[in-house]
């Protein structure tokens, strides 16, 4: 299991072997942090950046946000609104679901209707 | 199962495995010229977005909700590609045969839509080899870029095909490979790392709703062979999604929401400075261009034809930067 600097740093490296603007100094530069500060995310020497910051860097990376951020340690803050505005049923939601596989989990995720055409 | 996450049709096949599928979005792009030359391959510039179809009035258009789906928003003339991607690093590769059609017209073999695949000609692109479609087959090596225009007024592909024909939309049907297929390719590539499927290119009022797809300006780009033959494809696990094409100028009306800003011009988008796309990867065979398609007129064409000056001067050419792309790849042996 990679930390969250490790998983980053292999990420950016392989698509900077093909695309130079993904270096540590450009990513850096987009995300709107310095490159030293991005560096040391990347060795686990600084914790992981703000959630807006993850968003950024997943967006540059090719990532899900949710799976970066939940790597930070971090649950995105319209996560957080949901589970705020009724705690008492996504909590139990949660706890019910946890020990289910991803294919049953998905069966109550909404899905596209199919009709006739 | 088919859903949406982030603007993105995800289609999952629990049945051949419960970790892999494909992710699906529409990419909002520059409207190439259409003055006879081929272009590069125009940017991504963000997704379409994509509700459930079934949430909104749709008025005069609510019988279209009979087909099921999603519903996206187009102005009238804005252009799209399709971006595929896998469902992130680390999960193996599943691969998929797809099927696009427009107005239930096929845009890779430009025969009427049928049931099940066919090689003769190939009726469908196989991902993870096909990074993107961003048009109509209509030469080996050639597309013409996807253009949304009103139905009922004879500029769509489905229309000059069939004038009777107002289904209007983008199909999609994806095909799983089957299951014993799949876990043998499987077993070989966990000996070698896993293939990086990298698709990210830097990524009025009463008019009708419903919109379709006509044909604009030419672009260089490839539709790959089908390396792995029909019987490698679980045709009794396939899954189909209908997009319906909604005039932008009405989004609002019916969703609440902004639509999406009509893309910047090509004059802005070379000053600039920013590049156009290649892709190639020599290691692929390109399909014939479809027949059926090489006598239909493009958007320009028929709005001559009619005298209706619908496009602005399209004198400018793109500037002359192109990044060529090339996927990443792993050996692949017998299995």
């Amino acid at each position: 299991m990679y930390s969250f600097g490790s998983y980053v740093r292999i990420r950016r490296e392989a698509l900077n072997a093909d695309d130079k603007s993904m270096s540590v100094r450009q990513v850096a530069q987009r995300i709107g942090v310095e490159p030293a500060f991005l560096s040391k995310v990347e060795r686990d020497v600084a914790p992981p950046p703000s959630e807006a910051k993850i968003v950024a860097l997943a967006k540059e990376l090719g990532e899900d946000p949710d799976l970066l951020l939940a790597m930070a340690g971090k649950v995105s803050s319209d996560l957080q609104e949901i589970i705020r505005k009724r705690p008492q049923l996504f909590a139990e939601l949660l706890r019910q679901l946890k020990g289910q596989p991803d294919h049953a989990i998905l069966y109550i995720v909404r899905q596209v209707s199919d009709g006739n055409w | 199962m088919i859903t949406l996450h982030s603007d993105q049709l995800v289609f999952r096949f629990p049945d051949i495995d419960a970790d892999v599928g494909i992710g699906i979005n529409f990419q909002r792009t520059l409207r190439i010229p259409d003055d006879g030359s081929d272009h590069h391959l125009p940017p991504g510039l963000g997704r379409f977005p994509l509700r459930h179809i079934e949430d909104f009035d749709l008025g005069g258009s609510n019988n279209r909700k009979t087909r099921g789906g999603i519903i996206m928003p187009m102005f009238q003339s804005d252009a799209l590609w399709l971006n595929f991607h896998d469902l992130g690093r680390g999960r193996a590769e599943l691969p998929v045969a797809l099927k696009i059609g427009a107005g239930k017209i096929n845009a890779v073999s430009g025969e009427k839509w049928a049931a099940g695949l066919s090689q003769t000609p190939q009726n469908y692109v196989v991902l993870p080899g096909q990074p993107w479609l961003d048009g109509f087959n209509v030469e080996k090596g050639k597309v013409r870029q996807f253009v949304a225009m009103p139905l009922g007024q004879g500029y769509t592909v489905e229309e000059q095909i069939d004038p009777q024909s107002d289904v209007g939309g983008i199909q999609i049907e994806a095909f799983p490979m089957k299951k014993a297929v799949f876990e043998k390719l499987k077993a070989k590539r966990e000996v070698a790392p896993a293939m990086h499927f990298n698709a990210m290119m830097p990524e009025s009022a009463s008019a009708p709703m419903d919109m379709g797809l006509g044909m604009g300006g030419s672009m260089r780009q490839e539709i790959y062979d089908d390396e792995y033959g029909l019987k490698a494809w679980d045709l009794e696990n396939g899954l189909r999604c209908f997009i319906m094409l909604a005039n932008a100028e009405q989004w609002m009306a019916v969703t609440g929401e902004e639509p999406p800003l009509s893309p910047i011009s090509v004059q802005d988008y070379n000053e600039a400075g920013l590049p156009w796309f290649d892709y190639y990867d020599g290691d692929r065979k390109a399909i014939e261009g479809a027949k059926a398609l090489g006598n239909i007129k493009s958007v320009k064409a028929v709005a001559q034809d009619k005298r209706e000056p619908i496009w602005p001067d399209e004198e400018l050419e793109p500037n002359g930067m192109v990044e060529k792309i090339i996927p990443i790849k792993v050996p692949d042996g017998s299995w």
